[in-house]
C-alpha cells in the first residue's frame, strides 16, 4: 500500500544518485583520480553511444552475453527442477545424496571453469557448461526442499482423496515448491550473469566479459566503463522482470 | 553403528572412477584416477604449495570481508536506524547493487595491477552488499521498544549502538556475516581464476594449463573441502552462540 | 429418531497402539446409515484416532473397522474427511473453485463437467460469490465451508468431521452447525462428528458417544431423542436438552476426578 508521501522520497533519492554521478564527473574533470582508470561519465556515455552506433560492436557483445546467460540459466533451471523434484520426493534419494549435495553447494561455481576448459577447451560450450553448473544448484536445492516440505495435512488430504503419486507431485508437491523455486530462479539468474562474464573473460571470443577485459588491457577505460554499466543494466533488468513475474505468480499469498 | 548413507554415493563413485581409469588404461589430459589425485594432493601438501595458495586465498578473502563487510555493516546501521536516510539511499543502492563484482575486475586491474590489493578490492565490493542489505533489515527490525528504552535512558549514540542495537540485531547480523563469508571465498577464487596469479584459483588454472588433471582435481576437491569446512564452522558457531535465536533469524531472512 | 437400518460403519473390537502407547482399547461401535453420531471426551481419549480409523488413514492392531460390511483397508471415495485445521487442509495457491476442483480431478471427472459442479457446490455452502478468491482472502468460517464443499464434491455417503468448528468464533460456529444440519438433511449423509464441545454434540447428534482416556475406550452412549429440525434457541431451551446436558456434564465431571 503506497502512502501519499512516498513520491518526494523517490525524487530525493534519484537526486542523491544524480549527485553521485555529478561527484564522479567532477572527480574525473579535476583529475582527482587518474583518467586512465576513472573516465568521466561523459566519456563513458560517449563510448556507449559509439558502441551502439552503426560500426560499433556493442550490440553483438550485449546480445552474446544475454544469450549465454539465458541459455545457461534455462538449461540449469529445467535440470534443477526435474532433479530437485525427484530428489525431494524420495526419502532414500535424500538420504543417499544429501551429504554430496551439502558438499557441492559451497563450492565456488567458477572453480569448475578449469575442469570445463579441460574437457571442452576455450569454447562456447565451455561457457554454457560453467553457467549451467553454477546455476543448477540453487534451483535443485530449492525444488527438493519445496517438494519435501509439503504441509503434512495436505498429504493426508491427498490420501483421503486417493490421488496417484503423479497427481500428488503435479497438483500438490510442485505447486507447494513454487515460491521457493521462483526465489531460486531469480538468484540463479544472477549467478548465470556472473558466470557468463567469467566464462567470456576466459574463452576470449565474444561477449561483454571478453570486451571489458580487452578494454582494460588496451587501457581504453571509457569502453571498459561502458561495458560495466551495461552489465549492471542487464543484471538490474533481468532481476526486475523476474521480480514482477514472481509477484504475479504469487498473488495467492494474499500480500 | 550403521554405515552413513551419505557416504555411499561418493565412495562408490570414487571406486568406479578408479576402476574405469585403470581398466581402460586411458592416459588423459582432462581426468585422472582418484589414486593419482590423492598422490597429487599429498605432493602439493608436502611441498607447501597447497597451503601457501590456501593462505593467499583465505587472506585476500578475509581482508575483503573485513573491509567490505565492515563498511556494509556501518552503512547498514546508519540506514537501519534512520528510515529517512534509508529512503534517500534506495535509488543509489538499487543502481549499484546489480553490478556483478566480476565486472569490476578489469577496473581493479587497471588501478592496481595483479596482486593482493586488486583482489581485496573486488572481494570488498562483493561482501559489502549482503552485509548492507541483510544488516539493514536486521537493524530496522529491532524491537522498537528497545530503542525507546535507549532514548529514555539518554544513551549516547555509540553507547546506544554498542549496548542495544548491535546485541539486539546480532543473530541476524551473524546470518548476514555467514553469507558474506561464503561470498568472500567465492569471489576471491573467481578473481584468481579469471586474472589474478595467486591463491587456489590460480593453482587450479595453472594445473589445467599444464595438463596436470590430477593436481587440478586435487586443488578442486581441497577447495570444496575448505568452502564446506568454513561454512560448517560458522554454522556451528551460530548454533553455540545463538541457539534458538539463530534459527528464528534464519527463518525471517 | 432416524429410521433404523443396518450399520454403515462398524468398529469390531478395535485396538490400536501408537508409539508404544495403547491409544484405543477394544472399541465396539456401530453407526447406522444416515445417523449423526457425535463423539466427545477429554484430550487423549483417542476420539481423533477413532475418526482416522474410520477414514482409512490408520489400520487397527486388532479387530477391524468395516464400511458397508467390508473391512476398511484405506481411504474410500464414499468417505470424506473434514479436518479441524482448515487453513492447512486447503491448497493456498488455488482459488476456492480450484480447491473444490481438486476433489473432482481426483475422481477423474472430465474437465467439461467440472465447472457446473463446482459452481453448484459453492452455491450449496454459500461461497458462490467467493469462487475466485484465494484461501488467504477468506475468513476462517469461509475456509471451513470451502473444505466442506470440497468434501461434498466427492459425493460421499459418510462425512467424518474432526472438531471442524473448534477454531472458529461462537457466532460462526453456530451458523455452521445449522448449515451442516441443513446439508446433511438434504443429502442424507451419515456423519461421525468429533468435538470437545458437549452442547454442540447434543445439539447436532442422534447419539453422543462419550469416551474415556488412558487407554481410550467408550464409556457411555447417550441417545438424543430431540426433535428435528433443531433450532439454536428452541432446542437449547428444550427440557430434554437440558437434562441431557446435565447428564453429560456430570459424566465428564466424574471422569475428571
Amino acid at each position: 500500500m503506497k502512502q501519499g508521501g512516498e513520491l518526494p522520497w523517490w525524487i530525493a533519492s534519484i537526486g542523491v544518485a544524480l549527485g553521485i554521478v555529478l561527484l564522479w564527473q567532477v572527480a574525473a574533470d579535476r583529475g582527482w583520480v587518474s583518467p586512465i582508470f576513472l573516465p568521466g561519465p561523459d566519456r563513458a556515455l560517449a563510448a556507449l553511444r559509439e558502441g551502439f552506433a552503426a560500426g560499433g560492436d556493442l550490440t553483438l557483445h550485449v546480445t552474446t552475453t544475454i544469450e549465454h546467460m539465458l541459455y545457461g540459466w534455462v538449461l540449469a533451471s529445467v535440470i534443477g527442477i526435474a532433479l530437485g523434484a525427484l530428489i525431494g520426493s524420495s526419502r532414500r534419494a535424500r538420504d543417499y545424496l544429501g551429504l554430496t549435495l551439502e558438499f557441492i553447494r559451497p563450492l565456488p561455481a567458477s572453480a569448475i571453469a578449469p575442469v570445463a576448459i579441460a574437457f571442452l577447451g576455450l569454447s562456447q560450450p565451455m561457457v554454457l557448461a560453467v553457467i549451467a553448473f553454477g546455476s543448477v544448484w540453487p534451483t535443485l536445492l530449492a525444488t527438493a526442499h519445496g517438494v519435501a516440505s509439503v504441509e503434512p495435512r495436505l498429504i493426508e488430504v491427498a490420501r483421503a482423496l486417493r490421488l496417484s503419486r503423479l497427481q500428488v507431485m503435479f497438483k500438490i508437491a510442485l505447486p507447494n515448491a513454487v515460491p521457493d523455486i521462483l526465489a531460486a530462479l531469480r538468484y540463479g539468474l544472477t549467478v548465470a550473469l556472473i558466470l557468463a562474464v567469467v566464462g567470456e573473460m576466459l574463452a576470449g571470443q565474444e561477449g561483454l566479459g571478453h570486451r571489458i577485459i580487452l578494454a582494460a588491457r588496451s587501457f581504453r577505460s571509457p569502453d571498459l566503463f561502458a561495458g560495466v554499466i551495461l552489465l549492471g543494466l542487464i543484471g538490474f533488468t533481468s532481476n526486475a522482470l523476474l521480480a514482477v513475474a514472481e509477484r504475479r505468480l504469487l498473488r495467492w499469498q494474499g500480500r | 553403528m550403521r554405515f552413513p548413507r551419505g557416504l555411499v554415493v561418493p565412495l562408490l563413485a570414487l571406486a568406479a572412477a578408479e576402476a574405469a581409469m585403470r581398466l581402460s588404461g586411458l592416459e588423459s589430459d582432462s581426468i585422472a584416477p582418484p589414486s593419482a589425485i590423492a598422490r597429487a594432493f599429498a605432493t602439493a601438501l608436502a611441498d607447501g604449495t597447497l597451503l601457501q595458495a590456501t593462505g593467499e586465498t583465505l587472506g585476500a578473502a578475509a581482508a575483503g570481508l573485513g573491509l567490505g563487510g565492515g563498511a556494509g555493516l556501518l552503512l547498514a546501521i546508519a540506514l537501519g536506524l534512520s528510515p529517512a536516510l534509508a529512503r534517500l539511499m534506495r535509488v543509489p543502492v538499487d543502481a549499484f547493487r546489480p553490478i556483478p563484482s566480476v565486472a569490476l575486475i578489469p577496473i581493479a586491474l587497471l588501478a592496481w595491477g595483479f596482486g593482493f590489493p586488486m583482489e581485496i578490492a573486488i572481494v570488498s565490493f562483493a561482501c559489502f552488499w549482503p552485509m548492507l542489505i541483510i544488516g539493514q533489515a536486521a537493524i530496522a527490525g529491532i524491537e522498537p521498544r528497545l530503542l525507546e528504552v535507549a532514548r529514555v535512558l539518554r544513551l549516547s549514540l555509540p553507547a546506544r549502538i554498542g549496548k542495544i542495537v548491535l546485541p539486539a540485531a546480532l543473530p541476524r547480523l551473524f546470518v548476514a556475516f555467514r553469507l558474506a563469508t561464503a561470498v568472500s571465498l567465492i569471489v576471491a577464487v573467481t578473481v584468481e581464476i579469471t586474472t589474478n596469479p595467486l591463491g587456489l584459483g590460480y593453482g587450479l588454472m595453472q594445473a589445467q594449463q599444464a595438463l596436470e588433471p590430477d593436481r587440478m582435481f586435487a586443488f578442486l576437491l581441497w577447495l570444496g573441502l575448505v568452502g564446506w569446512g568454513l561454512n560448517a564452522l560458522l554454522l556451528l558457531a551460530q548454533r553455540r552462540l545463538f541457539g534458538r535465536a539463530g534459527w528464528v533469524a534464519e527463518e525471517v531472512r | 429418531m432416524r429410521p433404523q437400518a443396518p450399520p454403515l460403519i462398524g468398529f469390531e473390537g478395535v485396538s490400536l497402539s501408537l508409539g508404544g502407547r495403547l491409544i484405543l482399547d477394544d472399541i465396539r461401535l456401530s453407526i447406522a446409515r444416515q445417523e449423526f453420531l457425535c463423539v466427545v471426551g477429554s484430550s487423549g481419549c483417542g476420539k481423533t484416532t477413532l475418526l482416522r480409523l474410520a477414514a482409512g488413514l490408520l489400520r487397527p492392531d486388532t479387530g477391524q473397522v468395516t464400511y458397508a460390511g467390508n473391512a476398511v483397508t484405506g481411504p474410500a471415495r464414499e468417505v470424506a474427511v473434514v479436518f479441524q485445521d482448515y487453513g492447512r487442509a486447503l491448497l493456498p495457491w488455488r482459488s476456492a473453485a480450484g480447491n473444490v476442483s481438486l476433489a473432482l480431478e481426483a475422481a477423474g471427472v472430465p474437465r467439461a463437467e467440472r465447472g457446473p459442479r463446482i459452481a453448484a457446490l459453492l452455491e450449496r455452502v454459500g461461497l458462490a460469490h467467493a469462487a475466485d478468491r484465494y484461501p488467504a482472502q477468506l475468513s476462517g468460517g469461509m475456509q471451513q465451508r470451502l473444505q466442506i464443499a470440497r468434501c461434498l464434491a466427492q459425493e460421499p455417503s459418510v462425512l467424518l468431521m474432526d472438531e471442524p468448528f473448534g477454531a472458529l468464533d461462537a457466532m460462526t460456529r453456530q451458523s455452521l452447525q445449522d448449515e451442516i444440519l441443513r446439508l446433511v438433511e438434504a443429502s442424507g449423509n451419515t456423519v461421525l462428528f468429533v468435538t470437545h464441545d458437549l452442547e454442540e454434540a447434543i445439539y447436532l447428534g442422534d447419539r453422543v458417544v462419550a469416551m474415556r482416556p488412558n487407554p481410550g475406550r467408550i464409556a457411555e452412549v447417550f441417545d438424543i431423542p430431540l426433535p428435528r429440525p433443531r433450532h439454536q434457541l428452541a432446542t437449547r431451551e428444550d427440557p430434554e436438552f437440558l437434562r441431557l446436558r446435565r447428564a453429560l456434564f456430570d459424566f465428564i465431571q466424574e471422569e475428571e476426578r
